[in-house]
């Protein structure tokens, strides 16, 4: 009977909280927040925070056009992919201090799985065989290549402040380390690596002005330019999904331990409803309130960069951050 | 059963395949399958009986050729050991000449004088089989000669054109330096210790270095050096296993390189036991880290599809010797297993590589496009090996290099030395450098448009997708029960590496080992890597995709309506072009990541002037590096 009641409480942990719903839902709120603050911030009305959702709806009433050239399973396939990949990693991230299955994964397993979805992308793109999506998948892999270096950079530092001298890529244990001795940002070696994980967000997500793989108005938004309807849908979805993946990311490696004090004794068959219900609410703030930071601010101040000029940036720059960082913490500042 | 006949029976039954197809088989092709398909089964059989002795039962099988057993301690005849180091490169052996065998049936039938082709295909095997098997070091430098000299004759097999003949002769010149120096350190050593049987070597040498040893050291470590192909030996690998037919480029990159890996292994970890110096590894690590990333970075800039395989090829036995040169338990288990996976994955992609050439008559990545609409088999195949090499989870490449990353941050922290985490950074760079030349494959063969040249091809025989089939589902089932390879496959074979005692009593006779002064080391039972569950994530992913899709059929009302793609006329189904009528349109190989390679111009210039494509460059940096590492073993040993 408990195996049941275990296999009833994945599946709620799956489909409910951090998993389906919870992510989709976060993820879309945040990108109509993104959306209306931007348009704020230039003096437009702006459209209503539900936007993306009213988005999504309306492209799954649409008709799905799969060009001749394309191969059609691999097409269909990847958004599907991209998207539950995603659901998947939110899983594996601890929301609030609550860990789901992130005993599962490291980080080193985390920076790997984050490139499925960006796989995806670029698989999906590539299948549907247009030029504009040759050039995309492209700029995509660049894009990946000039964020990879920095964001191993910044695990590894964080890995080393936590784990001392012995190896610590757990998240769950950077979680418990940081109950116990406050937020790793607040250690000031970790400042550069932070900035530096601030940056390689919006290249993660395909942001302004990191968006040069997607670049509606030069290449048609690059690897989807061929997609339509539900697939095109479900890759937004995707997109949305990740803006929260990545700022849940930063949380739990740069702000943990923030929630662990709040207790609320409501409880439903064992679980502590309550406390999951406040903690996720204030971890969505947070992340809310990074996304502001390091997304709809810069979004709203830059001009999309040429991609040789985003590749410099991100190995000179962010690296260079990261590194000051890393080092910092190696020799114990 | 008296099974410790059996690795000589294979290796010798090899041999004699190689004789009997160029009697008998040289004009019936029957006579001819039929012959290989069974001597390399049957040595296939032979050998994988062995596995439950060996890995389960911990045994080693020795076995000494015509009962020539140690006299008065003195090994005098040629014996053959395998322990469980030998029999894990034994098995990735056994398995990539039976799949290669299997492949070659249809890949070659359109070729002429295919009895040489066998003939010189079974020697390669029973040489490399040969190779691993051997516990005397004379032996295995016979071996090695054959192993080159049928190599360098598969590679200008196809000798129609002149490229292919000046690949075998790079490949012979530097082979030719790399085995001078091998035999070079065989004599100094025999010289020394008056044996050559690798056991007795390890007692004898144990606490024992002199400067003549040393220089045997370092003459050999070269020496194996050019026969895995790592940088700056790497040069002729390039051309060889672009020229040589695919089904022996994947004998080449699967167990040939290896070989060369094997013997190093079996040099710095039993016969000489330098490893646990902490110079000595950081040289074997600084090799691995320069070749892994001169390969990825050379094969980013390949348009051939051949071509750039065999610079991942380098870059993947990069990863091996850096895991192995790490030297501590999970850096050595973690590099077995990335040296079994690099013969899975990359045997995969040659052989999906030999399916496009055999289909389309090209291997050009310029010219190639839109072949997974004609062959949709082949390119689920090659997306599982470039996901494999790739090392996205949760296929098998990955497992390896995780482990590989975990090693190095935990040496790095252990030995406080900055080197290891500069390394780990290297890896991860490498990693998504080669996710990136596999999107350029994926896109410029396989996606994209088709050329009007390649519009009648088909998918290849079935004979010729079987291997690959076999290969995926090991790569799959490597990535998901990693566990269950590393717990049967990988500790004992680490284990054996590390624990020589028994390897030196079993051929030298109880005591010897302790009498010299060797102990054995506690080797912890867990592997430390319990932060990855494929199982788990996997089982995660599929709940939610089927959730999506249950949410997806119910919200659909007009399920019948879409996904049409057969009216070519219509324009609707056209690719978008600007608004204009689309024409053909293909972003190939060479198109790709212009972003990247601009800002490192200045890198690809050097390499450039580096990759002469000269045969005497290519010896002349050989022969100096086997100085510089010479100089380096007497500073560090002496």
């Amino acid at each position: 009977m408990s195996s049941f009641f275990q296999i009833i409480e994945n599946i709620v942990k799956a489909m409910i909280f951090p998993g389906l719903l919870y992510a989709t839902a976060g993820g879309l709120l945040l990108a109509g927040l993104d959306r209306k603050i931007i348009a704020r911030m230039q003096r437009r009305v702006g459209p209503p925070v539900l936007q993306p959702t009213y988005d999504f709806l309306k492209l799954c009433g649409k008709e799905t056009i799969v060009p001749h050239v394309a191969n059609k399973p691999v097409f269909l396939a990847a958004p599907f992919v991209g998207y539950v990949s995603l659901v998947v990693m939110m899983l594996l991230i601890p929301i609030g201090g609550y860990s789901a299955f992130s005993g599962k994964a490291d980080l080193i397993v985390i920076l790997y799985l984050l490139t499925i979805p960006a796989v995806a992308m670029i698989v999906g793109g590539s299948a549907s065989g247009s030029p504009f999506a040759g050039i995309g998948i492209s700029r995509e892999m660049v894009t990946m290549m000039a964020y990879e270096l920095p964001l191993i950079i910044v695990f590894l530092s964080v890995a080393k402040l936590v784990g001392g001298d012995s190896m610590n890529f757990s998240l769950q244990d950077i979680t418990a380390w940081q109950e116990q001795n406050g937020p790793v940002i607040f250690s000031l070696s970790m400042i550069p690596a932070a900035i530096a994980m601030l940056l390689i967000i919006p290249a993660e997500v395909g942001m302004q002005p990191f968006d040069v793989a997607e670049a509606e108005t030069e290449i048609c938004e690059g690897p989807l330019v061929e997609y339509s309807g539900f697939p095109l849908g479900m890759f937004k979805l995707g997109t949305a999904v990740r803006i929260f993946v990545m700022t849940s990311l930063f949380t739990s490696l740069f702000l943990g331990g923030i929630t662990s004090g709040i207790h609320i004794g409501w409880t439903v068959c064992g679980v502590y409803v309550g406390d999951l219900l406040v903690r996720g609410l204030i971890h969505f703030a947070i992340c809310a309130v990074i996304t502001l930071l390091c997304m709809t601010f810069i979004h709203a101040i830059t001009a999309r960069l040429k991609i040789e000029h985003l590749f410099k940036f991100y190995w000179t720059v962010v690296a260079g951050l990261s590194l000051i960082s890393l080092i910092l913490v190696w020799i114990g500042v | 059963m008296n099974y410790t006949h059996f690795p000589v029976i294979s290796v010798m039954g090899l041999f004699l395949g190689a004789f009997l197809v160029e009697v008998f088989g040289s004009k019936n092709k029957y006579i001819r399958n039929t012959i290989v398909l069974l001597i390399t089964t049957c040595a296939a059989g032979l050998m994988l009986y062995l596995v439950k002795p060996v890995f389960i039962d911990g045994q080693i099988i020795s076995y000494w050729m015509g009962n020539w057993e140690p006299v008065e301690g003195y090994a005098i005849g040629i014996g053959y050991e395998i322990d469980a180091l030998g029999m894990f490169f034994v098995i990735l052996t056994v398995l990539t000449i039976w799949l290669a065998a299997v492949y070659s049936i249809k890949y070659m039938e359109k070729d002429s004088h295919l009895g040489h082709y066998y003939t010189l295909f079974l020697m390669l095997s029973g040489s490399v089989l040969g190779l691993v098997c051997t516990g005397d070091i004379f032996n295995m430098f016979v071996m090695i000669e054959i192993m080159t000299f049928a190599a360098v004759a598969l590679t200008a097999f196809r000798n129609k054109k002149g490229a292919h003949l000046e690949a075998a002769f790079k490949y012979l010149v530097v082979g030719c330096v790399g085995s001078g120096f091998t035999l070079a350190g065989i004599v100094l050593l025999y010289m020394q210790c008056h044996t050559l049987n690798m056991a007795q070597l390890a007692s004898i040498l144990h606490g024992n270095l002199t400067p003549v040893s040393v220089l045997a050291l370092a003459l050999m470590f070269t020496g194996f050096g050019v026969k895995s192909f790592i940088v700056p030996f790497h040069a002729p690998a390039a051309d060889a296993y672009m020229s040589a037919p695919t089904s022996i480029s994947m004998v080449f990159s699967g167990i040939v390189n290896k070989a060369g890996v094997y013997g190093m292994i079996r040099l710095l970890f039993v016969v000489f036991r330098v490893m646990d110096i902490s110079s000595v590894q950081i040289m074997v690590v600084l090799f691995g880290v320069v070749t892994m990333f001169i390969g990825v970075t050379m094969a980013l800039a390949q348009h051939d599809f051949k071509r750039l395989l065999a610079f991942h090829s380098i870059s993947q036995i990069g990863y091996v010797i850096t895991a192995v040169g790490i030297c501590s338990m999970k850096g050595v288990v973690s590099g077995l297993f990335h040296a079994a996976n690099h013969t899975l994955f990359k045997g995969l992609l040659f052989l999906c590589a030999g399916a496009v050439l055999y289909s389309t008559g090209t291997a050009d990545l310029d010219k190639l496009g839109g072949l997974s609409k004609k062959m949709p088999k082949t390119t689920i195949c090659f997306l599982i090996g470039a996901f494999s090499i790739s090392g996205l989870p949760p296929f098998n490449g990955f497992a390896s290099k995780w482990m590989i990353y975990q090693s190095l941050y935990d040496k790095a922290v252990t030995t406080g030395n900055f080197f290891y985490i500069f390394a780990l950074v290297c890896a991860v760079v490498v990693s998504v450098m080669t996710l990136a030349s596999f999107i350029k494959v994926t896109q410029a063969v396989f996606f994209g448009q088709t050329p009007a040249a390649l519009k009648e091809t088909h998918e290849v025989p079935f004979l010729m997708r079987l291997p690959m089939w076999i290969m995926s589902l090991l790569c799959v089932g490597c990535g998901i029960f990693y566990r269950f390879t590393g717990n049967n496959l990988l500790l004992p074979a680490m284990k054996s590496t590390f624990n020589i005692t028994s390897y030196i009593d079993k051929m030298m006779g109880e005591g010897t080992a302790a009498a010299s002064g060797i102990e054995n080391i506690t080797i912890h039972a867990e592997t430390g890597f319990e932060y990855w569950e494929p199982v788990i994530w996997l089982v995660l992913f599929v709940t939610v995709l089927l959730a999506v899709f249950i949410v997806t059929l119910i919200g659909r009302r007009d399920r019948g309506k879409v996904l049409s793609t057969k009216e070519e006329a219509d324009g609707k189904y056209a690719t978008f072009f600007s608004g204009e009528k689309s024409s053909h349109s293909h972003v190939a190989g060479s198109d790709l990541f212009w972003g990247f390679k601009r800002n490192w111009k200045g890198y690809f210039n050097v390499m450039q002037k580096f990759h002469s494509g000269n045969v005497n460059d290519y010896s002349l940096m050989a022969v100096c590096c086997c100085a510089l590492v010479i100089v380096f073993t007497y500073i560090v040993l002496l």
